[in-house]
């Protein structure tokens, strides 16, 4: 198990080399000069020997790899570099960005289990009625749908024509509510379609069977032997999940205007905010592989097979 | 001898169809007596065991005829009395023990849930029987297989955990449909000895197999089974030395050819 766990830190760690190369290379293909973005920011009319100044101060006039090389050795130490547009250190900002972005990630992951679970049960214990069939149009609809309209539609539905909600708002619960929504929907909705094909493949299962000839109650049969056994897959599926929530948290973000490590990145990105690109890239690649890693471990820790007779690893 | 499962014109077919799967079925399992059923592969054996615990699933199987289980009709049941009466006055082994157990729940939950099921025992108290019941099935460290998750068991020691399960609340009969076909001439040999043992203290067994040197070896009578329906039934010594038809002739005698020197053995 130690070295299971061992050998997946290590290709982590290649992983986030692999990501934060990247996203360093493809912000150095881009047509515009950070060096000339900040000066024209700073100043009313740069001379080209100021833009140079800058461009040696960021250590832009370095070689590519020896740019990336230095941030990586100042990203080890918890330094990000100083953000373009903000003037602040990178790291605080995104210290500063990371809770509300976690705030709708949490609350979106409620939502996916408090709508997931018993519709997912009702549907496969109703199988093929006119429920099951809505649920699974209404599903289909649910995971094809943008995200980014999904929350267009949301606002304009309930913040402009029904104005429970404030188009613009951060800082209450209520604020929370449709953009948590937005995200949960689509992961709901293909959570349910797992979760269903899950509970139904084991309701035939030889111990479900087992169970019933033992004359075992219908209730527990369906938690202590169908759902437990439905769950470790779905387990792994949610934790791979939060690291698509957190990645994916920019275009929501974006529409419903949340101040979190999203729409601070899209920002990033419009800005030519280089470091706090990178920064950005570096915590959702973090983030994400971190919860691929957890899906993994969770999984095996419930999975009976993984442990060895004393019920250890 | 007292009657103690009695079928009488037990019909199965799939709703929507006549043809039926099942035919006109009667027999008796007697009380401290071992049926052998045998048949073709789907002449209908375990639809048939299927229906006497109510495992089909009404909305694909129309079931007719009558089960009684010492005069109670176990198919005009309600759901709970019938679930109160399956598991505890009938029970089952299963024909695949390595699938048959919950992978995520160990042998002692296994064991007293379905003791909790059945009486009011305490959750100890059920811990206890299941423990001692292990224990006649000549298990040896009980207290470490209730604590097993069932893939750290054998195919042979979950069998043998099935069929402590099946005693356990003192059935008056067993059905055990293939119960040995998954495991190895050994632990095949321990079943059968079990067997038995069910019938000396007086439960009835209902013994479903392909598998005629099972039937030479515990069955007091035999049925057999085509396409559905009984087309013989006598005691084992009339099925072996004087059969009727046959079919009966053609099954014994595949037997005699392809195992021919395990039947010697018997
Ligand atoms: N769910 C089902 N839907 C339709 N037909 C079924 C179903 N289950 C069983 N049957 C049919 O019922 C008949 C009897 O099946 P059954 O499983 O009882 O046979 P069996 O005697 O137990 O055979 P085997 O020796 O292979 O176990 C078969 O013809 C089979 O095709
Ligand atoms: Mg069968």
């Amino acid at each position: 198990m130690l070295g299971y766990i061992r050998n997946r830190l290590f290709s982590l760690i290649i992983v986030l080399i692999g990501v934060t190369m990247l996203s360093f290379i493809f912000s150095n293909i881009s047509s515009v000069d950070p060096a000339e973005a900040l000066a024209r920011r700073s100043m009313l009319s740069p001379t080209p020997k100021q833009i140079e100044e800058i461009r040696k101060e960021m250590g832009l006039n370095l070689p590519i790899y020896q740019q990336y090389l230095n941030w990586l050795w100042g990203a080890l130490r918890g330094e990000l570099g100083i953000s373009l547009l903000t003037r602040n250190p990178v790291a605080a900002d995104l210290a500063e960005k990371l809770p509300a972005t976690f705030l709708i990630v949490g609350l979106a992951s409620l939502w996916i289990i408090i709508i997931t679970v018993p519709l997912s049960i009702l549907s496969a214990l109703k199988k093929g009625s006119f429920f099951d069939h809505t649920l699974r149009m209404i599903t289909i609809f649910g995971i094809s749908i943008p995200n980014f309209w999904l929350g267009f539609i949301l606002l304009v539905a309930f913040a402009i024509m029904l104005p429970f909600f404030k188009v613009v708002d951060y800082g209450n619960f209520k604020s929370l509510i449709l953009p948590s929504f937005t995200i949960a929907i689509p992961m709901a909705a293909s959570s349910i379609r797992l979760l269903r094909a899950t509970i139904l493949a084991n309701m035939n299962k030889d111990f479900v069977i087992y169970a019933k000839a033992r004359g075992i109650s219908n209730s527990r049969i369906i938690w202590q032997h169908i759902l437990k056994n439905s769950l470790p897959p779905m387990i792994t599926v949610f934790c791979q999940y939060l690291g698509y929530m957190i990645a994916g948290s920019a275009i929501v973000e974006t529409v419903f205007s949340w101040p979190g490590i999203g729409s601070h990145l899209v920002n990033a990105i419009i800005g030519r905010d280089l470091p706090t690109i990178n920064g950005c890239v570096l915590v959702i690649a973090v983030l994400f592989v971190f919860f691929n890693l957890l899906a993994d471990l969770v999984n095996s820790m419930i999975n009976p097979k993984m442990l060895n007779e004393k019920g250890e690893f | 001898m007292k009657n103690s499962l009695e079928i009488k014109d037990l019909n199965i077919s799939l709703v929507g169809n006549k043809n039926p799967l099942v035919q006109n079925l009667s027999f008796d399992v007697r009380k401290g007596k071992i049926l052998g059923i045998v048949g073709e592969s789907g002449s209908g054996k375990t639809l048939t065991c299927k229906a006497i615990i109510k495992l089909l699933n009404e909305k694909v199987f129309k079931v007719s005829g009558s089960i009684k289980l010492d005069g109670n009709n176990i198919l005009t049941m309600s759901e709970k009395q019938s679930r109160a009466v399956i598991g505890k006055d009938i029970s089952m082994i299963m024909q695949n023990p390595m699938t048959a157990f919950n992978p995520m729940m160990k042998i002692g939950q296994h064991i007293v849930e379905t003791i909790k099921a059945h009486t009011e025992l305490t959750k100890k108290q059920a811990y206890a029987l299941g423990s001692s019941a292990l224990e006649e099935m000549n298990l040896q460290r009980v207290a470490e297989i209730m604590n097993s998750y069932p893939h750290t068991l054998s195919g042979g020691m979950l069998q043998r955990v099935m069929i402590a399960i099946a005693l356990m609340l003192e059935p008056s009969i067993i059905i055990a449909d293939e119960a040995t076909t998954a495991l190895d001439v050994k632990n095949q040999a321990i079943i059968l000895e079990q067997f038995q043992r069910m019938r000396d203290i007086g439960i009835g067994l209902l013994v479903v197999t392909h598998d005629f040197g099972v039937i030479a070896q515990v069955a007091d009578d035999v049925l057999v089974m085509k396409a559905g329906e009984i087309i013989e039934q006598g005691s084992v010594y009339q099925i072996f030395y004087n059969p009727k038809t046959e079919y009966t002739k053609e099954l014994l005698q595949s037997r005699f050819l392809v195992d021919e020197e395990q039947l010697c053995l018997v």
